[in-house]
């Protein structure tokens, strides 16, 4: 176990930095950084500024690896924008963003395991095709036009739930469930096989002949092994949610990373988009890890190997 | 080997119910009492009959082997028995006793109770019949939770000292391992520990030796002779291997197609085989002390015929050295003063088999 | 095949959206850009103040909806298409090179999914698109390539398989050359779940480009976007209702088809699911 576990952190390690070099790069997109944050329009002498304070003036590795030094003992530089340090701008944001996703994967849950167990016990029955049914909705409509009926119905018609804003756990609740509900057709289709897979083991077939009953065969014996490709698929998905809040958080005024991306993006703050990229890979990364990690711990055959 | 059939019955009917000659139902003689059986499986091509017109009984103390080749239906007539068959299948008794209970009706839940608590099953797999994700002790204290609301350490209690009854060295210990830190033979023990844990009346045993090594299959087979002295549970064997049957076997029943062909005491069985099937199985194989050394094993020309759609007359016929004109209709039963029955047209034969 | 409800139900659907977009400019009533200011916000002929002149209403600029719509469709469709098609170029060639020569060069491509697989698509797409300028075909550009990583999985783990097979081995002693095989034996037996693959890539793309766009950061007005009709309808859309939801409900339609199609397919590919 120890041996994998130190593989699998070395190569994390040297996807991150790979990230890093794309998301330093992506300022030079557009020709020239300095022009790109200073915006079309501004005066050669803010611009020949800006060059100057960011030192984009200097060779590229020598950007790069300023850069990445300074990332490396925390010092985030400042946003231009927001006239703060970043660090502390995006932290303060990045745990509002942490909640949603981690709500959201509640919600996906919620609605996929029941969904995916029925639809393995009734295989091919029409609570199967019902549940696909659901499963393929969910992920036919753009998040964004769900996010506009939910407000719609939600806050305008039945005044339940605030449209915008971060406040409290009622502000969660429509940006949860928008995203949850795209992230659930995926769980949904993998718990579904995998239960397919497992109920026609001969470990089942035992747990049924012991005469123990069908709601303990079910979720202690076959959905306990059906689930395991479920964490790897729970912590990617987590990644995809954290990138993916942006359209969420902007419709919602969600006060979290996505919003900030987006609004670094627009009003030509950067650098902090730079961060941002480079957060949320490295968070994802971490996840993708960690789930690997719990898989292998999940599985008797590794862990006591 | 004088025959015994100077007093014998000669039942000219259809094969449906088969009687039992003189025998008043002693009912908690019989553990388990079962008569015309069928299963019939709805597939996209038809109806397959798998299980069809099955009578069988086994009582306390005794084994009753049912032998036959792949797809006769001995492992889904094990199945109905246990309540285990898949969706898809129909199952219809005319009788269907156990502990002299008329089972045929009888809810899920009250079938579930029994299930694993007074019978048991072990299957033939012992590498894929255990969780992997949990623990040996686990896997043998849960039924016998559930069905007799024993209490933790009661449960591991017992799983201790059936462990150590099937052989196992270290018994306390291995309730903390994996299956898969445990061999194929050792996987088995575990199983047949398992099925006693709730102290059954009765045992099926599909194949429990067949995915085994050559040498670990004696010992489970002794093993199982040795727990059925021991505890007295009366056990159906289920193999296609009649050196096993020979080894083990007091009654024996002989399938094919979904239907017991013969069916009587394994001295009859061996001694004077009247089924030509049964007489061919016998004469395949080599079984020590009475196979001529130097002489020529016999084989059964033809392959299994197809269970769908209507089934009539004797479905071996097409295989018969000995068939017929009257073999494509109905087939009489055959019985003994001594249980032995049979299905066949020919009439008895004191000729032993070779 | 015949019980395949999902593959001819998608096709269908895909077919009629298809016609739409080819046959826009003789089914518009109307030219999608012209904006009529006398006829601002009209509902659709189904509310009260509805009228045949324009069947789907019209936007708060007073162009017609339901030319709207379809122009909408080819815009939507050539996204898909062409993002499927780019993406679909470079992973395909870069799992085919990992499944078949594996060491070095599938050490190096599975690096590169894995490390594209990091990055979050849309945050990148985003900037890429502020970055370089918002069009329809940098949109198709950045998507396609940043999509590609399913594809180059898919294709790895076929070709990997049809590479242990015999035949490949045969053609390999006859002295075939590597692309020649590649084109020949390996492309063939994969191509069905690259279809596959390519009608999930299609509708993620018709989604992602939706979702720019409604950011304002994708295909730019007057065109007639259904991602960008949403967005400019945000504000009216307590009154006016039907000016997200009928640019809504068509793109759920079209994702909707293209993976029902998917599924179909995917079924149709591998029996041993079905029943």
């Amino acid at each position: 176990m120890i041996a994998y576990l130190v593989k699998r952190l070395g190569l994390a390690v040297l996807v991150a930095l790979t990230v890093s070099v794309i998301a330093y790069l992506l300022l030079y997109l557009s020709g020239d950084p300095a022009l790109a944050i200073a915006g079309e329009g501004a005066r050669q002498a803010d611009i020949d500024l800006i060059r100057k304070t960011y030192g984009f003036d200097r060779p590229l590795i020598v950007q790069y690896g300023d850069w990445l030094l300074k990332l490396l003992r925390g010092d985030l530089g400042v946003s231009m924008y927001f006239k703060t340090d970043v660090a502390p701008l995006i932290f303060s944001k990045l745990s509002t963003t942490l909640l949603l996703a981690l709500y959201a994967l509640t919600v996906a849950l919620v609605i996929s395991v029941p969904l995916g167990v029925l639809a393995a016990i009734y295989k091919n029955s029409w609570i199967d095709r019902l549940c696909l049914a659901v499963a393929v909705v969910g992920q036919s409509m753009p998040n964004f036009f769900f996010a506009l009926i939910l407000i719609m119905l939600f806050s305008i018609s039945w005044r339940l739930l605030p449209v915008s804003g971060s406040g409290t756990w009622q502000h969660f609740v429509m940006p949860a469930i928008t995203l949850g509900y795209y992230a659930a057709p995926a769980f949904m289709r993998l718990i579904r096989a995998g239960m397919i897979e497992v109920l026609s083991a001969d470990y089942i077939r035992t747990a049924r002949a012991k005469g123990l009953p069908t709601h303990t065969v079910i979720f202690k014996h076959a959905l306990r092994n059906a689930i395991v490709p479920v964490v790897a698929l729970a912590a990617v998905q987590l990644g995809f949610l954290l990138g993916g809040s942006i359209v969420i958080e902007t419709i919602f005024a969600l006060d979290g990373l996505g919003y900030l991306a987006y609004q670094s993006i627009t009003f030509k703050d950067y650098p902090v988009t730079q961060i941002i990229v480079l957060l949320l890979s490295v968070i994802y990364i971490f996840l993708t890890l960690a789930s690997d990690i719990a898989n292998a711990w999940l599985d008797p055959r590794i862990r006591v190997a | 080997m004088t025959s015994q059939y100077l007093t014998e019955t000669r039942v000219s009917q259809p094969p449906t119910l088969a009687k039992r000659s003189g025998e008043s139902t002693t009912v908690p003689e019989n553990v388990l009492d079962i008569a015309g059986l069928t299963v019939d499986i709805a597939t996209p091509r038809g109806t397959l009959h798998v299980v069809r017109d099955v009578s069988l009984h086994v009582k306390r103390g005794e084994t009753l082997c049912i032998v036959g080749e792949s797809g006769c239906g001995k492992s889904m007539t094990s199945l109905a028995i246990m309540g285990l068959l898949p969706k898809s299948a129909k199952r219809s008794s005319a009788r269907f006793e156990f502990l002299g209970e008329e089972l045929s009706q009888a809810s899920k839940s009250h079938v579930n109770d029994l299930r694993g608590n007074k019978m048991a099953m072990i299957f033939q797999e012992p590498m894929t019949a255990l969780n992997p994700a949990y623990t040996i002790g686990e896997q043998l204290t849960e039924h016998y939770r559930h069905h007799l609301k024993a209490s933790e350490s009661d449960a591991r209690a017992r799983a201790v000292s059936l462990l150590e009854k099937v052989g196992i060295a270290s018994a306390a210990q291995r309730l903390g391992q994996y299956p898969h830190q445990l061999s194929g033979g050792l996987r088995q023990r575990v199983m047949i520990a398992m099925s006693l844990m709730c102290d059954p009346e009765l045992l099926i045993a599909d194949e429990p030796s067949t995915a085994l090594d050559v040498t670990i299959q004696a010992q489970i087979l002794r093993l199982l002779a040795d727990l059925q002295k021991e505890l007295g549970i009366a056990m159906v064997l289920i193999t296609h291997d009649l050196g096993v049957v020979a080894r083990i076997a007091d009654r024996v029943a002989v399938m094919y197609a979904g239907q017991i062909v013969e069916q009587g005491s394994a001295a009859e069985i061996f001694s004077t085989p009247q089924h030509p099937y049964t007489r061919g199985l016998i004469s395949c194989i080599p079984i020590p002390g009475r196979t001529i050394p130097g002489g020529k094993l016999g084989t059964i020309p033809g392959v299994v015929p197809s269970l769908l759609g209507d089934m009539t007359g004797c479905a071996f016929r097409d295989r018969c050295a000995s068939a017929l004109t009257a073999c494509p209709g109905s087939i009489p039963v055959h019985q003994t003063s001594q249980g032995h029955q049979w299905r066949c047209v020919l009439e008895p034969t004191e000729v032993a088999a070779t | 095949m015949k019980n395949n409800k999902a593959l001819y139900v998608g096709c269908g659907l895909l077919l009629i959206i298809f016609c739409m977009a080819i046959f826009a400019p003789w089914l518009s009533p109307h030219d999608p850009y012209f904006q009529d200011l006398t006829y601002r916000t009209v509902p659709p002929v189904w509310y009260e103040q509805g009228t045949w002149l324009h069947p789907l209403g019209t936007d708060q600029l007073g162009r017609d909806y339901l030319s709207r719509l379809f122009y909408g469709a080819r815009i939507s469709l050539l996204i898909g298409a062409s993002v499927a098609v780019i993406s679909g170029l470079i992973g395909c060639t870069m799992g085919m090179l990992a499944g078949y020569f594996g060491g070095r060069i599938d050490m190096i491509v599975s690096f590169f999914v894995t490390t594209r697989l990091s990055m979050p698509v849309i945050l990148v797409a985003l900037a890429t698109v502020a970055l370089v300028g918002s069009s329809m075909w940098v949109v198709i550009m950045v998507l396609g390539l940043l999509k590609w990583d399913r594809f180059a999985v898919v294709m790895r783990s076929a070709t990997q398989q049809v590479r242990a097979m015999e035949y490949v081995a045969a053609a390999q002693s006859a002295g075939a050359s590597t692309l020649r095989i590649l084109l020949t034996e390996v492309l063939p037996n994969v191509l069905p779940h690259l279809i596959v693959i390519a009608t999930l890539e299609a509708a993620s793309a018709i989604l992602l480009e939706a979702a720019l766009s409604f950011l304002g950061l994708g295909v730019q007005p007057p065109l007639p976007s259904w991602g960008l009709m949403i967005s400019e309808a945000k504000s009216y859309m307590f009154f006016s209702f039907w000016l997200i939801a009928i640019p809504g409900t068509a793109l759920a339609v079209l994702i909707f088809a293209i993976n029902l199609a998917g599924d179909g397919l995917h079924q149709w590919l591998t029996p041993q699911e079905r029943g």
